[in-house]
């Protein structure tokens, strides 16, 4: 009777076990000797779960409608899993050189994307919260890896109260849905929650999507992500910014599509906000940064805002923008990522984004990717950033919603001003100190990478746009 | 200077040459076609999933830009080729310049809304690029960004309306718009606004025109070329090309009257002022742009003419002019007009361009800027307000007759003022070639308009107004009419302010002197915004783990209160019939409990007072007959308190009193939280609760599980496995207790850690 259900989380599962067994191999073995080994071999089990998970079809349902692998999850791991496996190698040259690389800093992304893949599959709020718990524990020791740092156990911290503050509100959700539904399925909810919804779940959504915007830092519950990011190793923040991201989000849009599918109006307007009030701050409160990564944290913020733009449109085509935009803001932020951890002199890493004057002279290489990367991010064209923005921004203006997207443009006009001083600096900034030329192979190949899907993306999009429709399809009509 | 040409490079060097000059070729074997009324067009499927195609046509607007783009494209880089030669970066420059010119080429081939979008923006990097290509200096690295970021919030504005327009169509098919039309929908008004910003930040219309001039910081050749020729050209060619989908309203009519009037007006004055060839250059074109906009508001068939003819006589001149100016400095070290004189005789070639393409500038016959000026007084007298139009005009066209004066007479013609900083002599070939070729063909073309005509005017004119338009006909003598009389009075009028310049400029100086500017306002605007964001970030970012969460409970209350305000769904009073002496004494439990742990000093009193809340909570769940919920509850609470103070033992005391401060902010968001949390259980109480899983179980319990006792056949029946996880819980928290507690050192009187109270 089980039987079925396995086969359908069979995935999560392998991924799972093999986190349990690195574990004990390492702690009964060589420990950290084998820690470069196992997060070589972590990232390619990551790419061989996602080349299989794209080969998959139909829709498969575990548990009683608990576990749903659909055309919609399967896109998001996709993209969770590889999003991970491109941060996780990016990271062996960082951590090894200062000492960090443990075995348990590739089991613990593993066990957080085991929980991230729960996430965008869960059919119940049950199985949301388990996943998405899964994830954050995981995270918050991660981001605190570095125990020997203040600001790396500081940035713990303050993640793990927020998040347990954050998890209270979702948890608090729960209980009044499920108060009044009477079911903690996404499709028994769904069958109750329309018209004029009973007060216990209108407070319940509320407290439900409160407890997710902090998962995909929208503002105003963003508030730990600018002194995450800071204080957690470079590699960390990076992989905060991409896998747990489309997690958090593509688990938003499940839930208020599987369980309030029908009740659009009461949601639209609370993402709205969510929406309107992180492009502002991610654009407006960047402009002050001088840390690069404090600077990523805030434009991860407005990128968010941007996303839900997709969302608060309440249609097909939204979804779909969403997921575009999403796929795309991934892309982006690993190549970005890639840059700020060459960003080093003498082997110490630099923040100061004033440290970038006349990079272009020295480096032209990382400064061109770079310059493309950032232009993209600021929804210039031809970029496939641009390609992202214009999608939400349509589906903002199909579904009436024109405020919006005006809102969104005049957001991106403030935002590009500091992703254009990163260019500027650059390229005309002023001759700053050296930095480290060269530098670790991997990070150069993503820098470069990323910056060339930004471009040669142009062309067709790589067909993730007709991907990103078919998975919105599954979502609406499942 | 010949073996200079050489030090480029064939590469960078000629190979730019080469593609634009072939491009040139190209698009005039296609000039017949297009003048027959044919548009030859590809297209590709770019992006079918959102309704994006990938096209070029070449109708007539379009071939009469992409002519001009790249025959002066060609010109330009020639001359580019000796200015900038044996530069170290000229191979960058030349791409730049090269791809400057595809992107523009792009843009007005575009078939489609959004790849002419791309095309926007892509000539909006490059010449981003290519104004701070000298920087070193500090002022061209400014301008280059405020260039950037005004032309770049236009060009999204734009873009939100080209949504719109996409929306408002169905497509995003150029033509398919045009054939419908846009004057009829809702939107139009948001549509105009939107596409006026965009077009205006490109074209430089006041109020939004303080980057152009600024923009001149650039190399001469850049100028010649985006700032004259092409690139601010885009706004214009975006209203033209709208055009049959916008005009015709009054709010079209008149925006673009009064705008580009006010331009025009505006720049010729500063143009007047300015003492720097290169900024009087720089104003006379925001004076070509704003007559170009006021021209296109007129929607006659006259104006239109008027409007394709100034285009290319303006193209022609403009450039030709820059390029003499670039001449003039390069060869003689300075651009200013109290400095300079007496070239005429070691740079006969360079006079005679500047002179030509003067007088085409100042509209005197037979030179093609005559026709030109003579079809645009004709157009005046068809407009909605002849006065206005026709004045505006004048105003203009008077002052450009001084400005071309101080350009082309000044330096050539009048005694040198001076030691000119390097010792002028004739430019080289390939710097004379372009200025001498344009400015002749000014003369050309005003003997002979009739190519003019067909193939550049007509084309747009019917483009723009549909086939049953009548352009008005390109000739020299058009017998004694109106324009003739506006075009004797321009003259002398003109002439007069050229004798008076000095006066001219003293006055202009203190009247414009005192106006305000965006320019100046631009620095303290990025200042402010910047300061504004570092203020913003300092109160809400300020990295207290405190405030954050205050921040969190505030948005929730507001969220929930606000909420419960819409729905006008604030609770009643609650019945309190049915409340017995157990409860009060529970309540007191946990109330007392509360309150004690908010008031007290220490820690471990804290920890041991919420301990009591906690128990007052499990023995509520008792009275309410969920004894297994007490147990867990009852547990855990007890493990927590014995783990946190464990914990609390190890930590430093950060304060040495021990006294609470009042913090009466914190005392206020804990009553707002703990008042609506109050409001929210009560109206959620009053609501009807989903009974179905009570019914349920009453009506199972003893069919199914065979117990009369509905409590217990839950626990250990329908739920066992819960039952079960929960002992695990209380199992394995007990075990991790036991080995923190082991592992632990004795705290008590040890180290700074243990504090024996």
């Amino acid at each position: 009777m089980i039987g079925p259900s396995l086969e359908v989380i069979l995935p999560e599962l392998i991924l799972a076990l093999y986190a349990m067994g690195g574990l004990l191999l390492a702690v009964y073995t060589a420990k950290d000797r084998v820690a470069k080994l196992l997060t070589w071999v972590t990232a390619a089990v990551f790419v061989a779960l996602a080349v299989w998970i794209g080969t998959m079809q139909g829709v498969g349902v575990g548990f009683g409608g608990m576990f749903v692998a659909d055309g919609f999850a399967r896109f998001a791991k996709i993209g969770i899993l590889l999003s991970a496996a491109a941060v996780l190698l990016m990271a062996v040259d960082y951590l090894e050189r200062r000492d960090l690389l443990r075995f348990e800093y590739p089991m613990l992304v593993t066990l957080a994307v085991v929980g991230m893949m729960v996430m965008v599959s869960s059919g119940d709020l049950i199985i949301l919260y388990m996943g998405l718990e899964l994830q954050s524990l995981a995270a918050y020791v991660i981001a605190a890896i570095r125990r020997d740092s203040v600001k790396s156990t500081e940035a713990g911290l303050k993640y793990f109260v927020l998040g347990a503050l954050s998890s209270g509100l979702l948890l608090y959700g729960i209980s009044l849905v499920y108060g009044y539904a009477g079911t903690t399925l996404y499709a028994g909810v769904f069958t109750v929650a329309f018209g004029e919804m009973p007060l216990g779940l209108l407070f319940g959504l509320v407290f439900v999507m409160s407890g997710l915007a902090f998962k995909i830092s929208a503002a105003p519950f963003h508030m730990w992500t600018p002194d995450v990011y800071e204080g957690a190793p470079t590699p960390v923040a990076a992989f905060f910014a991409t896998a747990p991201k489309l997690a958090a989000m593509a688990l938003l849009a499940r839930v208020v599509w599987d369980a309030f599918g029908l009740a659009v109006a009461d949601w639209t307007q609370v993402i709205a906000l969510l929406s309107v009030l992180s492009m502002i701050l991610g654009s407006v409160a960047a402009i002050g940064q001088r840390d690069i990564k404090r600077l990523m944290a805030y434009s991860s913020i407005g990128h968010m805002g941007y996303a839900l733009i997709g969302l608060a449109a309440g249609t097909a085509f939204g979804v779909e923008a969403m997921l575009l935009y999403m796929a795309i803001y991934i892309a982006m932020n690993v190549g970005a990522f890639a840059f700020i951890l060459l960003m080093e002199r003498g082997g110490r890493p630099v923040p100061d984004i004033g440290a970038l004057g006349g990079l272009a002279r020295y480096e032209p290489v990382r400064a061109w990717s770079m310059l493309v990367l950032m232009f993209s991010m600021a929804g210039v064209p031809p970029f496939l950033g641009f390609f992202a923005k214009f999608v939400v921004l349509q589906a903002a203006v199909a579904a009436d919603m024109v405020w919006l997207a005006v809102i969104g443009v005049v957001a991106s006009v403030v935002g590009a001003f500091y992703y254009l001083r990163i260019v500027y600096l650059m390229f005309f900034g002023e001759e700053a100190d050296e930095l480290d030329r060269g530098g670790d192979a991997i990070q150069r190949v993503m820098l470069v990478g990323s910056a060339a899907v930004m471009v040669l993306g142009m062309i067709s999009l790589l067909g993730v746009d007709d991907a990103a429709a078919l998975a919105a399809a599954a979502l609406i009509a499942g | 200077m010949a073996g200079a040409q050489g030090r480029n490079g064939i590469v960078a060097g000629w190979l730019p040459v080469a593609i634009a000059a072939a491009l040139f070729a190209f698009f005039v074997s296609l000039a017949p076609e297009v003048a027959a009324g044919r548009a030859p067009a590809v297209s590709w499927d770019w992006l079918p999933s959102l309704g994006i195609a990938f096209g070029f046509r070449v109708d007539g607007l379009a071939l009469t830009f992409a002519l001009l783009i790249s025959g002066i494209g060609a010109l330009v880089l020639l001359y580019s080729n000796a200015y900038l030669a044996g530069h170290p970066q000229y191979a960058r420059f030349a791409l730049f310049l090269t791809s400057f010119m595809l992107a523009m080429l792009g843009l007005v081939l575009a078939a489609d809304l959004i790849a002419l979008f791309v095309f926007w923006e892509l000539t909006t990097i490059t010449s981003y690029l290519l104004i701070g290509f000298i920087h070193e200096d500090p002022k061209s690295r400014r301008n280059a960004l405020q260039a950037l970021f005004v032309t770049g919030g236009g060009a999204l504005a734009m873009l939100a309306g080209f949504i719109l327009i996409g929306m408002a169509a169905g497509t995003f098919d150029i033509a398919a718009i045009n054939a419908a039309g846009l004057q009829a929908h809702p939107w139009y008004g948001a549509i105009l606004v939107l596409m006026l910003i965009g077009a205006f930040t490109k074209s430089a219309q006041v109020p939004l025109h303080f980057w152009l001039p600024n923009a001149m910081a650039a190399p001469t050749p850049v100028s010649a070329f985006l700032h004259s020729a092409t690139m601010v050209k885009g706004g214009v060619y975006l209203l033209a090309r709208l055009h049959p989908s916008l005009s015709g309203t009054e709010a079209w009519l008149w925006s673009l009257t009064l705008f580009g009037g006010a331009t025009a007006v505006f720049a010729s004055l500063q143009a007047m002022r300015q003492t720097d060839l290169k900024q009087a250059l720089a104003y006379t074109t925001l004076m070509a742009l704003g007559t170009l906009v006021l021209l296109l508001g007129q929607s006659t068939g006259y104006a239109l003419t008027a409007f394709a003819a100034f285009l290319v006589v303006h193209s022609l001149y403009k450039a030709a002019l820059f390029l003499v100016v670039g001449c003039v400095d390069h060869e003689t070290g300075t651009r200013q007009v109290g400095v300079l004189g007496g070239l005429l005789r070691p740079m006969p070639a360079t006079a005679l361009a500047a002179a030509l393409a003067a007088l085409s500038m100042a509209g005197i016959p037979p030179l093609l800027g005559f026709i030109a000026k003579e079809i645009a007084y004709a157009s005046a007298a068809q407009s909605f307000a002849p006065l206005l139009v026709a004045a505006t005009l004048l105003a203009a066209n008077v002052l450009m007759v001084a400005v071309a004066g101080v350009v082309a007479i000044g330096p050539f013609w009048q005694r040198a003022r001076g030691p000119l900083p390097k010792a002028p002599h004739e430019a080289p070939w390939a710097m004379l070639a372009g200025p001498l070729l344009l400015a002749a063909l000014g003369l050309g073309l005003g003997l002979l308009p009739g190519p003019v005509q067909t193939y550049l005017v007509d084309p747009v004119v019917l483009g723009a107004l549909g086939p049953g338009a009548v352009p008005a006909e390109l000739k020299l003598w058009a017998g004694v009419n109106l324009a003739l009389v506006l075009s004797g009075v321009t003259l002398a009028l003109g002439i007069a302010v050229w004798l008076a310049r000095g006066a001219a400029r003293r006055a202009l100086e203190r009247a414009l002197g005192a106006l305000p500017s965006l320019d100046a306002g631009w620095d303290g605007f990025m200042d402010g915004l910047k300061a504004f964001a570092v203020w913003q970030t300092r109160i809400i970012q300020g990295g207290r783990l405190r405030v954050y969460m205050a921040t969190m409970f505030v948005v929730v209350a507001a969220a929930v209160g606000g909420s419960m305000l819409l729905r006008g769904a604030l609770p009643a009073w609650p019945d309190l019939s049915d409340v017995t002496p157990q409860n009060v004494v529970l309540l007191g439990l946990i109330g007392a409990g509360s309150v004690l742990a908010a008031f007290t000093g220490s820690r471990i009193l804290a920890m041991a007072a919420l301990g009591v809340t906690g128990i007052g909570v499990a023995m509520t769940f008792i009275v309410f007959s969920a004894p297994d919920v007490a147990i867990t509850q009852l547990l855990v609470e007890t493990l927590i308190v014995v783990l946190v103070a464990v914990a609390l033992l190890r930590l430093p005391q950060l304060d040495p009193t021990g006294r609470p401060s009042f913090r009466p902010w914190d005392a206020a968001l804990a009553a707002a939280v703990g008042i609506g949390t109050t409001l929210v259980l009560l109206a959620v109480l009053q609501q009807p609760l989903d009974l179905s899983l009570t019914a349920f179980f009453e009506a199972a319990s003893y069919p199914e599980a065979f117990g009369r006792n509905i409590v217990n056949v839950i626990l250990v029946d329908f739920r066992a496995l819960d039952t079960f996880g929960e002992i695990a819980v209380v199992v394995i928290a007990a075990l991790s207790s036991y080995a923190l507690l082991r592992t632990t050192a004795p705290v008590w009187g040890r180290g700074p850690g243990g504090t024996r109270r």
